[in-house]
């Protein structure tokens, strides 16, 4: 084991990625034999890529806030919060559709400006702060909507259809290519920029740092301030799969996305992120969904097994702390 | 006098690297109150935690009533009547005074706790002891001096044959200080034996009968306390030889600017109304005993904690200092006593806690330079004689002596005008601690100012050019180190306060 850990390729990807990696492939393989090759075809992996768009947006957001050692509850609300805002005022005010993503994006930079103010400069635990914007971004969302589910323009829609381009195009899977161009950036901004070091910095020990003479509150607040923008975005992504959105949901892709970056090797003690990690985790987190309901399965199981990720995930990121103390 | 209730001979003790007791002997005698006196780290505490069964001895005896006795824990030490009162004292703030008395061994009435019996209980302890506290009170309403009445009052119903007070005073008011000699007075009439741990020679002639001195974890000696003075205690509590040569002379050039002018700074309870200066090229030494306040100025004047009152001038000029940010503007940076906690970030390389506080110097574009970033670590690492496989290495990975090079690198590239040392080589072994003083010397001569905050007086006495001395919140003395000896610099650290 120890000899696979020094190889320098293995050394250089990351073991825990690639052991994601193969956790990936084995399920996949699972899958199609247990639906007897039906899961194979590009329908499913079309279906499970859809939900990793959107899930992969949250879950990069949500890997920026756990980096800080914080946490957010309320991403999943929030991006409902930002297509349903956006969305109705698109289809009542005839806004024009960049507008509406324009829109999606600052009420979902607004929320991380919210929540990561009363983080960094009132001291209010984020558990506490993230619950309760959770539950505002539902309550805002329907009183706007009139408690109405907001239904995005069909893809035969002249004017407004393209869109939905943006998860697919002729077969291709464009919303893949653009998910991997914004964790290229996420990955950038975390690992080659101030921001980031210093998000790793002040997540592994934010005394030191502040003590360093740095203005560890303004860091602080970007991390949940760059997690609302990718929410933003990710309520577009969203849309563009589904179409559909109802007010006061939202919730199961809290634990979703902290499952996925959880799993992909960040710290919930916080300092330790892997960008990469937390895009591989997505995608078996979606995959798994799509599985579930391939082998027929309802929802509600699919609820109960990413319980158990998310449990089975940070107890052994505990586990893995406390060997090395 | 009276006979001797429990005796410890031989008593040895080591934890990893330290030789925490060595031999040590005492003798506690019903009807008497022990002084034990001692400076930081002579073995105090060390001692009276194996007394109490929170540690193990190595060897030795305890002979208590004339039985052989180990205590295993702090529980079985309490079950057969020896009790220590601690500084911090461990009340529940939110229960009455009496549910505090008999935490862990409620009366019972059926499955109900009766707390009428309890009230009552603790009432009739408090008549004993002739202290005036309702028992039915939450605790935390009442003041630090009647909190700790309690926790006497808990002590002595259990039944105490010996009772230890660790520092009991320090948090007191004149009047409860009475109040509480006078109850130490009246167990010590009742047969009780008692050891009084303090720092404050006023109360040691005050309320002792005998003094018993520790050094280095060693046992000094043992006084009769009103045939003693002052000096007598004082030279037994550091006629330790000095092995290292101390500073003859003051090293700071003649006419060297003042860089900084601390003014009747107040911050807390800690830091009452400290004034001093500090020069180009000094390394001025801050002496005193445990919570003599130094680490506490050191903080409020770098901005990590808030400031009451009082001004700071850097070069003359008057600074506001609100936070560490504000501080290091003005050139200055703290290292601290607490490296792994507030000095470095562990899980990080050398080269990125090197760069902590200038990452803006290593930035281009948006993005920062790790080549530049590693070429300057590196740099550091040489001329700092750091040892570590690379700049890339995790700083959790280093020795003591070489993270603390690490964060004197991290403020050297901060080009910081004045250093603050707060106890630099605590926990560093002798050789590394050598380089630390060497380096020290050396960022002086080329014109830093440095603070070093030391509770080792050998560190004192071998480093500083000039000496501030503080006692309990208070500066109580200040030397140069031509007049400095270790009975002056104790005797203004034990100071009583009027």
């Amino acid at each position: 084991m120890e000899k696979i850990k020094q190889n320098p390729f293995v050394k250089k990807v990351g073991f825990n990625r690639i052991v994601l990696c193969c956790v990936l492939l084995l399920m996949y393989g699972l899958f199609c034999a247990l639906t007897g090759g039906s899961f194979a075809g590009m329908n499913r992996i079309m279906s499970a890529l859809n939900y990793a768009y959107f899930l992969g947006f949250l879950s990069l957001g949500v890997t920026f806030v756990i980096a800080t050692g914080q946490i957010d509850f309320s991403i999943g609300p929030v991006m409902f919060c930002c297509a349903l805002i956006s969305g109705y005022t698109l289809t009542t005010h005839g806004i024009s559709m960049p507008v509406a993503f324009l829109i999606s994006i600052l009420v979902g930079f607004a929320f991380g400006l919210f929540n990561g103010y009363l983080v960094a400069y009132w001291s209010v635990p984020s558990f506490i702060t993230s619950m309760a914007s959770m539950n505002i971004a539902k309550g805002l969302a329907s009183v706007y909507t009139k408690t109405q589910s907001v239904s995005w323009p069909q893809a035969a829609d002249p004017d407004n259809g393209w869109f939905r381009n943006l998860v697919r195009y002729n077969g291709v899977p464009v919303g893949l290519v653009i998910l991997l161009v914004v964790a290229v950036v996420c990955a950038i901004i975390l690992n080659k920029t101030r921001i980031g070091r210093y998000i790793l910095c002040l997540g592994s020990n934010k005394e030191a740092v502040r003590l360093s003479g740095v203005d560890v509150k303004k860091w602080e607040m970007l991390a949940f301030i760059i997690c609302g923008v990718l929410v933003g975005m990710g309520a577009i992504f969203y849309v563009s799969a589904y179409t559909t959105v109802q007010p006061g949901y939202g919730d199961q892709y809290n634990n979703e996305a902290i499952a996925g970056c959880v799993m992909g090797g960040t710290s919930m003690a916080g300092g330790l992120a892997s960008i990469s990690g937390t895009i591989i985790g997505v995608f078996i987190i979606a995959l798994l969904q799509e599985g579930i309901l391939a082998l027929g399965f309802t929802k509600d199981y699919q609820l109960i097994i990413t319980g158990v990720i998310v449990i089975v995930a940070v107890f052994s990121d505990v586990l893995a702390r406390r060997r090395k103390n | 006098m009276g006979e001797v209730i429990l005796e410890m001979k031989g008593i040895d003790k080591s934890f990893p690297g330290v030789h925490a007791l060595d031999h040590v002997d005492l003798e506690i005698r019903k009807g008497e109150v022990l002084a034990l006196m001692g400076e930081n780290g002579a073995g105090k505490s060390t001692l009276m935690k194996v007394l109490t069964g929170i540690y193990t001895k190595d060897s030795g005896t305890i002979t208590y009533e004339g039985k052989e006795v180990e205590f295993h824990s702090a529980r079985e030490a309490q079950d057969n009547g020896v009790i220590i009162v601690h500084q911090e004292l461990n009340m529940l703030g939110h229960l009455t005074v009496a549910q505090n008395i008999f935490i862990g061994r409620e009366f019972k009435k059926g499955i109900k706790i009766d707390d009428k019996k309890m009230n009552e209980e603790a009432q009739k302890l408090f008549d004993r002891m002739n202290v005036d506290i309702d028992p039915r009170e939450t605790m935390s309403k009442l003041t630090v001096g009647k909190q700790q009445m309690c926790e006497i009052a808990k002590a002595i119903s259990h039944d105490a044959k010996i009772i230890i007070f660790d520092e009991p005073s320090a948090a007191l008011t004149e009047t409860e200080i009475e109040q509480l000699f006078k109850i130490i007075r009246d167990l010590r009439s009742q047969g009780m034996g008692i050891v009084y741990i303090s720092h404050r020679m006023d109360e040691i002639k005050v309320i002792t009968d005998r003094v018993t001195v520790m050094r280095d974890g060693t046992y000094v000696g043992t006084l009769i306390t009103k045939d003693s003075t002052k000096d007598d205690i004082i030279n037994m509590m550091v006629g330790r030889v000095i092995y290292e040569d101390p500073k003859e002379k003051n090293m700071t050039p003649p006419g060297a600017p003042v860089v900084l002018k601390v003014d009747h700074l107040n911050a807390g309870k800690m830091v009452q109304d400290v004034s001093f200066e500090l020069h180009k090229g000094e390394i001025l030494g801050f002496s005193g005993l445990m919570g003599a306040g130094r680490t506490e100025t050191a903080r409020a004047l770098f901005g990590a904690d808030p400031i009451d009152s009082g001004d700071i001038y850097i070069n003359g000029k008057k600074v506001t200092i609100k936070s560490p940010q504000d501080a290091v503007k003005y050139g200055i940076g703290y290292l601290s006593e607490d490296r792994k906690r507030y000095g470095i970030v562990v899980q990080k390389s050398v080269a990125e806690n090197t760069t902590m506080a200038t990452l803006e110097k290593f930035m281009s574009g948006p993005f920062i330079d790790k080549k530049k970033e590693n070429k300057i670590a590196q740099e550091y690492v040489e001329q700092l004689a750091t040892k570590t496989p690379g700049t890339d290495q995790l700083v959790v990975n280093l020795s003591g002596g070489n993270q603390q090079k690490v964060v004197i690198a991290k403020w050297l590239t901060r080009d910081c005008d004045i250093l603050i040392f707060d106890e630099p080589t605590r926990g560093i072994d002798v050789g590394a601690k050598n380089e630390i003083y060497k380096l020290m010397n050396q960022l002086a001569a080329e014109g830093k100012a440095i603070i070093m905050i030391s509770s080792e007086m050998t560190e004192i006495l071998r480093m500083s050019d000039r000496i501030v001395v503080m006692c309990e919140g208070k500066k109580t003395g200040e030397l140069d180190i031509s007049e400095a000896t270790q009975e002056n610099i104790m005797n203004m650290a034990t100071r009583e306060i009027e």
